[in-house]
């Protein structure tokens, strides 16, 4: 039966300040980004913005800052860093699923990580990577890694690793909880089924499990892609970007035009540019993998 | 069926919390109308860098209380952090800050906005300021802006050469005139073993974006290069020289400093370098002379004495022969926001703090050992408690006395976004970029950061912003 007006008033009523609350904190920053990105303001030489100059901050997100550098940094950290923390979470999981003794304490333990700061976590790799009497580069020695002359942050080889060693730490064990939550959650039915046609262990990932949980893992590998795109606090800490642009990241060169050079102008056409890349590759993961995933 | 029954109460209390939350971020967003209370109930807000005066006035703050009964609230902050913060406060216009620490290259940001009121006022009226006892090389470099003075120094900075005494008496080097001599001085001894202790010849700050600018724009200084076409000197002309023949033969000296350094120091901000000379491996450094006093401690103000206590000397900055005599200063000076509500209360703190006798009670301060001698007062260069404590003090006011920061590190207001990309593009010559194009490249980035930032060509007003003016000023406030 269609609702009337009085039926749904209560429901506007009762959604409307955290709807308004939302557009707020969403939608009025991006207009306001939007809105100045075709305006020359430098906070430096003026508290508002001066005039219309079109395209210009566009073309200076390229011309005054490394962006291509910064571009091809966020990409691999967030690739990459899905794609490692996705594998050892699954692993992870399967074994937390395989209820091994003492595990269940492990499943505790699990969350922690994720519950320190970003920044604490930067904090702490910080002092251990220290040179030559870190944690890091004690165990880089006792598996005859060889560490560089600079250190693991400061050569331009290691430094982009470096940086995104603190998140895997971080946030595997996230991967690790929300899969264990969905690989539980598989009928037995299913398992029992596929064990009885014959199914090995491999099979039964590939064939029964992962087609079951693909929802899920639709859903956390976009976030966890989302977050690692925008990664910022781990890079300010351990390097600054450094050493050279081998470390700089998106969301730190947006940081450094908006809040170290004031140049709101073109940290604003700086935010869009990033929201259409990550708008562009959100849309291409839908594409790609949303219809296969339905629930 | 109805799920949900709505009753006019129901909509009346529904709304009625809807408007009430808007009444309450209303109320809580709203400024306060009310006239400021300039009397002596008045607590001074007072934010500064956390740099290492700071420990040293914090010690001293409450006398300025017991003087005159005004309380000062002190905040430190970090270097960017506290820019961060006076940007927002001074943009908005919404600042509850009282007295506030301006780097010197912030100087042209913050004066050509109006975010600090100029001093040269206050200072004419208020007879106990003794502004010729201030180095004049020292106001000129970080407290004046086209012919105003924005601040009275409490931390002036200038840059100064350390060397192990020991080490180069044990293989035969005297301290260097020149930048050739200086690394000529690095490579003997680098690699070497002294005492058991495998040496470096040098160590450098590498660290990017901020730091290394902080000790490159020394040596490029030294080798007589320049930033602009034409600054200080008026007509202003900003278009960039970077890529010069002095500062590629500066990036060359750069790069072979670090080839004797740590290759760890790439990572090394201000205290990293320091801290490092301090441990006992490295013949030789030049930094800012803060740096005189710390190396002395191991760690940041621990107050336990570090292995090279006694070990090392100070000699002024090599300079390249003909190129004249640049040596970068920097530093801190105490300045009054414009939005401050008691600017009349806000100076009597300012003066307080830069007076000879605050000052030097800062430098006798001895929480952590003697931690405090960045004096901008020439009369305290001769004090005889305070020789005893920095005995280095007569080297460090000739160091003070050949200051130039404005060529250094110019303080006009896009100095920061430039600096941003400066040290960037150094640090990647130190990871192996080519010399000459990675200059070549810093020229085309700042001449875009300029052209888009409509300096590039200059519009605005110049200003003669010659030494010769600034003395000049300093005998019109006197």
């Amino acid at each position: 039966m269609k609702k009337n007006v009085s039926q749904r008033g209560p429901y506007i009523l009762l959604i409307a300040p955290s709807f308004l609350f939302l557009f707020a904190l969403t939608f009025y920053p991006l207009y306001f980004a939007v809105k100045n990105s075709f305006y020359y303001w430098n906070l430096a030489t003026s508290p508002k913005p001066v005039s219309f100059i079109g395209l210009d901050n566009y073309i200076n997100v390229f011309k005054f800052t490394p962006f291509l550098a910064s571009l091809r940094n966020t990409l691999i950290l967030a690739f990459v860093g899905v794609a490692i923390e996705l594998f050892f979470g699954f692993l992870i999981a399967m074994a937390l699923a395989s209820q091994l003794k003492y595990l269940t304490y492990v499943r505790a333990l699990l969350i922690m990580p994720v519950t320190i700061a970003p920044i604490v976590v930067g904090f702490m790799f910080r002092y251990l990577y220290w040179d030559k009497v870190g944690f890091i580069p004690w165990l880089a020695d006792v598996f005859n890694i060889p560490e560089p002359d600079e250190g693991f942050l400061g050569s331009k080889i290691t430094a982009l690793g470096a940086v995104l060693l603190p998140d895997i730490w971080q946030w595997t064990p996230f991967f690790a909880i929300v899969l264990y939550a969905s690989i539980i959650a598989v009928s037995r039915d299913l398992i029992d089924a596929a064990k009885v046609d014959g199914a090995g262990q491999i099979r039964l990932i590939w064939s029964v499990i992962l087609p079951t949980i693909r929802p899920i893992l639709f859903v956390i590998v976009l976030l966890q892609f989302m977050r690692l795109f925008n990664s910022f606090d781990i890079v300010y800490i351990l390097t600054d970007g450094g050493p050279g642009d081998s470390t700089r990241t998106l969301s730190y060169g947006l940081f450094r035009e908006g809040l170290r050079n004031f140049n709101i102008g073109v940290a604003s056409a700086y935010t869009v540019v990033m929201v259409i890349i990550i708008s562009l590759l959100v849309f291409i993961y839908f594409k790609l993998f949303n219809k296969r995933a339905a629930l | 069926m109805k799920l949900f029954s709505v009753g006019r109460k129901y909509i009346a209390i529904s709304t009625s919390i809807v408007l009430a939350s808007s009444g309450v971020l209303l109320v809580g967003a709203s400024t306060s109308n009310a006239a400021a209370d300039c009397g002596p109930n008045r607590e001074l807000n007072f934010v500064s860098v956390g740099d290492p005066f700071e420990y040293a006035l914090k010690e001293v703050l409450p006398q300025f209380t017991a003087e005159t009964g005004i309380k000062v609230k002190l905040t430190g902050l970090d270097n960017q952090t506290l820019q961060t913060r006076l940007a927002a406060a001074f943009v908005t216009g919404k600042s509850d800050l009282d007295v506030v620490t301006v780097d010197n290259i912030w100087i042209g940001q913050y004066y050509d906005n109006k975010w600090i009121l100029s001093l040269n006022d206050m200072i004419k009226k208020d007879p106990t300021v003794n502004i010729k006892d201030f180095i004049p090389q020292v106001l000129y470099s970080i407290s004046e802006w086209r012919g105003q003075l924005v601040g009275l120094p409490i931390a002036p900075y200038a840059q100064g050469v350390m060397y192990r005494d020991d080490i180069y008496k044990k293989f035969n080097l005297k301290p260097a005139k020149t930048w050739n001599q200086y690394l000529k001085n690095a490579k003997a001894v680098n690699g070497k073993t002294f005492k058991g202790k495998k040496i470096y010849g040098n160590v450098i700050v590498g660290k990017q974006p901020v730091p290394i600018v902080h000790m490159y724009t020394g040596l490029q200084a030294g080798q007589g290069s320049r930033w602009f076409k034409s600054f200080p000197e008026a007509p202003w002309d900003f278009t960039p020289n970077m890529a010069s023949k002095e500062n590629i033969r500066a990036a060359k000296i750069y790069k072979a400093l670090y080839d004797v350094s740590p290759k760890e120091s790439i990572t090394y901000d201000w205290f990293g370098a320091g801290m490092r000379f301090a441990d006992g491996d490295i013949a030789q450094m030049y930094w800012w002379t803060p740096y005189f006093y710390l190396v002395n401690a191991k760690g940041y103000m621990s107050g336990k004495p570090s292995p090279v206590v006694g070990k090392f000397k100070i000699t002024p900055m090599p300079q390249e022969p003909g190129k004249g005599v640049h040596v970068s200063t920097g530093g801190w000076q105490v300045s009054i926001p414009s939005t401050a509500d008691c600017p009349e209360l806000s100076w009597k703190l300012v003066n307080w703090i830069a007076s000879a006798k605050t000052q030097k009670a800062m430098g006798l301060v001895s929480k952590y050992g003697a931690q405090f001698s960045d004096f901008g007062r020439t009369s305290l260069y001769s004090d005889p408690e305070l020789l005893k404590l920095y005995p280095y003090l007569p080297a460090q006011l000739k160091m003070m006395k050949s200051g130039d920061g404005k060529v250094s590190r110019p303080g006009m207001p896009l100095y920061p976004a430039l600096e941003g990309i400066y040290g960037l593009q150094l640090n990647k010559i130190l990871t192996g970029a080519p010399i000459k194009s990675t200059l070549q490249d810093t020229n085309a980035l700042f001449t875009n950061i300029l052209n888009g930032n409509l300096y590039l060509p200059y519009k605005g007003v110049s200003y003669d912003d010659t030494f010769a003016n600034t003395q000049k000023l300093i005998d019109s406030l006197d």
